[in-house]
């Protein structure tokens, strides 16, 4: 029998009242859709790990749709270092991805041949699905997303239990064949009149309620590791001088003191080998989280008019800036390049992934 | 004040500069007060910007800046953009009225829409009218900038 899915909305900081608008759409929305329970939180990221939306979420074990103004990998770490855990969820509402772009991608997969934290996981039991409000500003997508992924949840269980109790999706117009593969009246008739609330029913004419969290408190800043990356390497851990870093019982890496973290530094994602280390609220979108980096935004981008410097020529460098900026409004010493700086082949360029995406750009005008 | 203000034409668009402050390079004005220099966008920016939704800091007060160093960033209806301190001293006060309603730089720019307070040597802020040249000489590039990143 098919369980509830609860889709969960995590509300922008922003007071743009477009986004306000196409959050409370897909809400409204969504309340009359069968077998969808609706929760609403402030911005994810924001959430204190003890606060009311955080114990929230924990409390839910079912599968799981989390609507953010995040990227899909943003959102998911930032679940995982709450303690919320789930297989990936696919989403077929995405960014739209340039064929030559996904190449090049799945070509540097193919070279990885290393162990990740998360292959040494024990695997979940439940999907979570995360979807980017950022992607589309048409309601009637991510209802439809939802919808689709709300039906996917149902065959899955028929199978395993080998039983048609429910009326199949593609033949669910009330065309009854009888086809009842073995199952017994007094089943049937259980499934027909349910007891307990995770029934899902077909004809639910009221819409249900969504449960609104509110929490107060400031924005956060810290980072969030995408295990399924991340190698242990210990790199980001010999970088940060600020103690955010530190590692669990088995000696895995994780993100001990996040609010040590210093507010829009990102150097520690700088020097990750595997580009595992997201800030989901920093500019860049690779740092932030993307696989993709966006073919700019539907805004216009002022920064080069409002004083933007010139930049760094490559990453390590920039971490090396953004580090010793922080360690001197800490009042501590600048350390330059002299700690946690791993020594790399002289000719082997930095991990940077905006430089070879610029790159690939360049080679694309050529029109080969 | 608006009798008292230098004149700029964006297009046809008509943007006042009042006369008793100085400027900036980022198209923010300083005025001198008690905790250093307190800053705001000047009409050039909110012009381009129009309706602000979303301004957030990436520094708390009080903090030591560097010039040029990204404090923050804002989202308006049209656009975007990474905020840069206009010069190098310590950030004293970020206006607390604009976190939870940015609106203010809309309807009062030079006054209550203010946005930060920097205590720090001033002596590269222009006079209004230095400001007024300086924007003749940016004012194609930022026409460019615009429609550049239209075509895309």
């Amino acid at each position: 029998m098919a369980k509830k899915l609860t889709v969960v909305l995590s509300q922008g900081q922003s007071q743009n009242p477009a986004k306000r608008n196409l959050e409370e759409e897909i809400v409204a929305r969504l309340l009359f859709e069968p077998g969808i329970e609706v929760t609403i939180v402030p911005h994810l990221y924001d959430l204190k790990p003890d606060g009311p939306g955080m114990l929230c979420l924990e409390g839910i074990s079912g599968n799981m749709v989390i609507i953010s103004w995040m990227f899909e990998r943003a959102a998911r770490w930032t679940l995982d270092r709450n303690g919320i855990h789930g297989k990936i969820g696919t989403s077929l509402l995405t960014y739209e991805v340039d064929e030559d772009e996904l190449d090049e991608l799945e070509d540097e997969e193919e070279k990885a041949e290393k162990q990740r934290v998360a292959d040494s996981r024990p695997p979940s039991n439940r999907y979570i699905y995360c979807l980017d409000l950022r992607v589309s500003n048409k309601v009637d997508e991510y209802v439809e997303e939802i919808q689709r992924i709300a039906a996917e949840q149902t065959p899955q269980v028929m199978q395993l239990g080998g039983l048609t109790l429910d009326p199949s999706p593609s033949n669910g117009n009330g065309n009854s064949n009888g086809e009842m593969f073995g199952v017994t009246p007094l089943q049937q008739l259980r499934h027909d009149h349910p007891t307990n609330d995770t029934y899902v029913g077909a004809n639910h004419e009221a819409p249900i309620e969504p449960i609104r969290i509110e929490e107060t408190g400031g924005r956060r800043w810290y980072p969030v590791i995408d295990y399924s990356r991340c190698t242990n390497c210990m790199e980001c851990i010999d970088f940060c001088l600020f103690g955010v870093y530190g590692v669990d019982g088995i000696d895995t890496i994780l993100v001990e003191q996040p609010d040590n973290c210093r507010k829009g530094c990102p150097a520690c994602s700088r020097v990750c080998p595997e580009n595992a280390i997201i800030f989901p609220q920093h500019k860049t979108p690779t740092i932030a989280g993307s696989d993709i980096v966006a073919e700019g935004g539907l805004k216009i981008d002022l920064s080069q008019l409002f004083g933007k410097p010139a930049e760094d020529p490559n990453a390590a460098d920039t971490a090396i800036r953004e580090r010793d900026e922080q360690l001197l409004l800490a009042g501590r010493d600048a350390v330059g390049a002299s700690v946690g700086m791993p020594k790399r082949q002289a000719d082997k360029p930095a991990e940077d992934r905006d430089e070879l995406d610029d790159l690939i750009d360049a080679v694309d005008e050529l029109d080969i | 004040m608006s009798d008292d203000s230098l004149v700029f034409m964006m297009g046809k668009f008509e943007t006042k500069f009042p006369t008793d402050r100085q400027y900036a390079k980022n198209h923010t004005w300083a005025v001198r007060g008690q905790q250093g220099y307190r800053f705001g966008f000047t009409a050039y920016a909110v012009r381009l910007l129009q309706d602000v939704y979303f301004l957030e800091w990436s520094v708390d007060a009080p903090s030591a800046l560097r010039q040029g160093q990204e404090i923050g960033f804002i989202e308006s209806s049209k656009a975007e953009s990474d905020l840069y301190a206009p010069l190098a001293g310590q950030l004293t006060t970020l206006n607390p009225a604009l976190l939870s309603d940015p609106s203010q730089i809309n309807l009062d720019m030079y006054g209550t829409g203010w946005l930060y307070e920097i205590d720090g040597p001033g002596d590269q802020l222009m006079s209004p009218e230095e400001y007024l040249t300086h924007l003749a000489g940016v004012w194609e590039i930022t026409q460019r900038t615009i429609k550049g990143q239209l075509n895309e």
